[in-house]
């Protein structure tokens, strides 16, 4: 039985050698994805463009428009002349938001205008908010010039956990291995029987002493290893390189890794299993991967989603993949903490994997 | 030279193998549709509820009614109540709750007293954006409540910021949102086409193709042509679907949408016709489409973060990728309603990408025939 599932095995990666432009995207791919993805979203939303139009030209208009530009979220780029300046600066999209200070401001400052363009939502309430930010802070050194301090009665101590700076990035970072590691993997697993049936080679493999189970296996294992090499480079790159934080236990992450990994393959085994041809697998990949992405608690935390979403991720394992990924590696969570996330991974990896296999033997027979 | 008729039997056969195998025609007409109505749900946040746990070590009625002053707006929720410093940290080291806060001893009778008054927060950083609305959401509810409390009357802010927002007055996600995914999900017709031209690579039918008079770039015009045709049908589709089930406004011309969306859809499959000429397996193809468009456009394009302009790989990554401009064409025609004027700047760059990419593909495919 290890000789034919073996000899399966060496089949599977011949591909690669025939075909180097697979073996180099699946390969090479997804390290440079994670090169990628790990700059851009390093920083959060920083340095928006801002107009201002300060119809007041005094000393402390002038103040205020230092400190807005001295934010880390903005950045002053035009001084506009007229509100038609304004709006066509807003409707080209040259900037992001655009503060009026009125005539008038320096003997009775009381009120400036912000301009927001609400084209990218979330853009817009963080430079909002950054606004607001700099004139309280602008409001209250004047009030303090005035003698008219307004005394702090709750004292904040505030105590950040995990990642007391805050970083964007120790937090993508986790999220972005599962992630990658997710596509290679499914991608990987979901084509292999669909491949054979269309090109008319599975008859021919269902002529040989193979057992389905062997026939799965075969076809399993190789993607398991791909994702799992994948992972391991990748997971050396971002303690290398990004220098992340390994709280948790290495060895407990491993073993999960390949919880997940196997929970994948057998649901791309699966799809391979249901679908007749590659087009119709690479559909089904391709719709489970946005649905996924979005479902997985990447982007949108699941906690915010409505209630019959949040019912449905439970049965996405990329979703609690992402929990024990970030919990290992920034709260050094152990076996206590992530039981629930793992029982719930192998649930959903043994249910893929008995339907894959029932539906393989059906659709041989 | 090529034929106008010999491309229209390509087409013609095209059309015929999406027509007959529903789970294709689906692929190419529905599928965008479908996607953009799935994914807008999900992205759609509004509120974002965090949760917190709470070691309350004055029990005073004050200190209950601050408490409950904290979740007046529901942004913020009191799930747990704890008695003990000790079982804060499990909470957040599993995620039940967001954060924690800590309520001292003599924490009414401070207040009383007109003197500050000592709270501990502990919010968990894991997630920078969370963390930060939660200490944001505690600072000035906290501040409300003492204004209330402490006798005084609210005190005016000396200024005042009188905030609008144009072409999104609601800041409501939802308009954001679907024009922007709608660039995300417009990528399924170029798989679509990745597949086609691969498939018969991989099934041994170009070589059939290959001994007619149809000659090489009249085969690619002809698939470009049906995959195109489809793709906006299926524009129109996912269009209905953001306007009359998410109530999007469509504020600029359809026409002149329509047209950017041919000359995206020319952009992202010039690229893929480029990428096809080495490409021998729909495997392969899947995996580049996957790579190159679908997962960087989530986290690049623009979609949720403004495309970041501090790191240089990023920002070469994210103008090279097509769907980064009709995310902003999308995005303007929808809400700010403006001409051809305020598009093209991105309407060029797709523009100059497709035909750019072709003309490539073009010299490639020669030297090998040659």
């Amino acid at each position: 039985m290890l000789v034919r599932i073996s000899t399966l095995i060496v089949k599977e990666l011949t591909q690669f050698r025939r075909d180097w432009l697979l073996a180099l995207f699946i390969l090479l791919a997804p390290a440079l994805q994670l090169l990628l993805l790990a700059q851009a979203i390093e920083r959060g939303i920083h340095e928006q463009p801002l107009a201002v139009l300060d119809l007041d030209r005094s000393r402390l208009s002038r103040q205020l428009v230092l400190s807005l530009d001295n934010t880390r979220e903005l950045r002053l780029r035009f001084y506009a002349g007229s509100m038609d300046q304004v709006r066509s600066l807003l409707d080209g999209g040259q900037v992001r938001l655009a503060v009026v200070i009125p005539a008038g401001f320096a003997r009775s400052p009381q009120q400036i205008q912000v301009i927001a363009d609400g084209t990218n939502t979330v853009a817009a309430a963080i430079t909002m908010s950054a606004v607001s930010g700099v004139v309280n802070r602008f409001a209250s050194d004047l009030a303090a010039g005035y003698g008219l301090v307004m005394p702090e009665l709750i004292d904040f101590r505030t105590d950040t956990r995990f990642n007391p700076t805050m970083n964007f990035r120790d937090f993508s970072i986790p999220a972005q291995l599962g992630f990658i590691t997710y596509q290679v993997t499914l991608a990987m697993a979901s084509l292999g029987l669909a491949r054979e049936r269309e090109l008319g080679t599975l008859e021919q493999l269902m002529v040989t002493p193979l057992h389905r189970f062997e026939l799965a296996l075969g076809k399993g294992i190789p993607a398991m290893a791909v994702g799992a090499l994948n992972f391991a480079v990748m997971w050396l790159i971002s303690l290398a390189l990004f220098r992340m934080p390994m709280r948790g236990s290495p060895l407990l992450l491993a073993a999960l890794t390949l919880l997940f990994i196997t929970a994948e393959v057998n649901w791309g085994l699966l799809i391979s299993a249901i679908s007749r041809t590659q087009q119709q697998a690479i559909l089904f990949v391709f719709i489970q991967a946005m649905v996924d992405i979005a479902l997985s608690g990447f982007i949108v935390q699941v906690r915010n989603m409505p209630a019959l979403l949040q019912a449905l991720s439970r049965f996405v394992p990329l979703q609690h993949y992402l929990v024990i990924i970030r919990s290992i590696m920034l709260k050094g969570a152990g076996w206590e903490e992530l039981g629930p996330q793992a029982t719930a991974l192998a649930a959903l990896s043994l249910a893929a994997a008995l339907l894959a296999l029932r539906t393989v033997a059906r659709r041989v027979e | 030279m090529m034929s106008l008729r010999r491309t229209a039997a390509i087409v013609r056969k095209e059309m015929l193998h999406i027509s007959r195998d529903p789970r294709h025609l689906f692929l190419v007409t529905l599928s965008p549709a479908f996607l953009l109505f799935l994914l807008s749900y999900i992205f759609s946040f509004e509120v974002h509820q965090l949760s917190l746990a709470v070691l309350d070590l004055d029990r005073s009625p004050l200190s209950r009614r601050y408490l409950a002053s904290l979740t007046a707006d529901r942004e913020l929720r009191l799930t747990h109540a704890v008695d003990r410093y000790e079982a804060i940290l499990p909470l957040l080291v599993d995620g039940q709750a967001d954060g924690a806060l800590i309520i001292p001893p003599g924490f009414a009778e401070a207040i009383q007293r007109g003197q500050p008054a000592q709270i501990q927060a502990v919010v968990d950083g894991t997630d920078p954006f969370a963390a930060s609305q939660a200490l944001a959401a505690l600072s000035s509810r906290s501040g409300m409540f003492v204004a209330g409390t402490a006798g005084q009357p609210v005190r005016s802010k000396p200024i005042e910021v009188r905030s609008q927002v144009w072409y999104n007055a609601g800041l409501e996600s939802l308009l954001s949102m679907v024009p922007g995914l709608l660039a995300i999900v417009l990528v399924m017709p170029t798989l679509a086409l990745a597949l086609a031209l691969t498939r018969e690579k991989e099934s041994g039918t170009l070589e059939g193709l290959m001994v007619t008079p149809i000659s090489g770039p009249e085969y690619i015009a002809g698939k470009l042509l049906a995959y195109l045709g489809t793709g906006l049908i299926s524009t129109i589709l996912a269009s209905l679907v953001a306007v009359l089930w998410f109530r999007v406004p469509f504020r600029g011309s359809f026409p002149l949408y329509l047209l950017l969306a041919g000359i995206y859809f020319l952009a992202c499959m010039g690229v893929t016709v480029l990428i096809g000429s080495f490409v021998r397996s729909q495997q392969t193809a899947m995996f580049a489409v996957l790579l190159i468009f679908i997962v960087p456009s989530f986290f690049l394009a623009g979609l949720i973060n403004p495309v970041s302009t501090e790191s240089l790989p990023s920002l070469l990554t994210s103008y090279a990728l097509p769907t980064t401009h009709f995310v902003q064409i999308s995005r303007i025609l929808f809400l700010k309603g403006l001409g051809l004027a305020a598009v093209a700047r991105p309407a060029l760059i797709l523009a100059g990408m497709g035909p750019g990419a072709l003309a490539i593909s073009l010299c490639l495919f020669r030297k090998k025939v040659a």
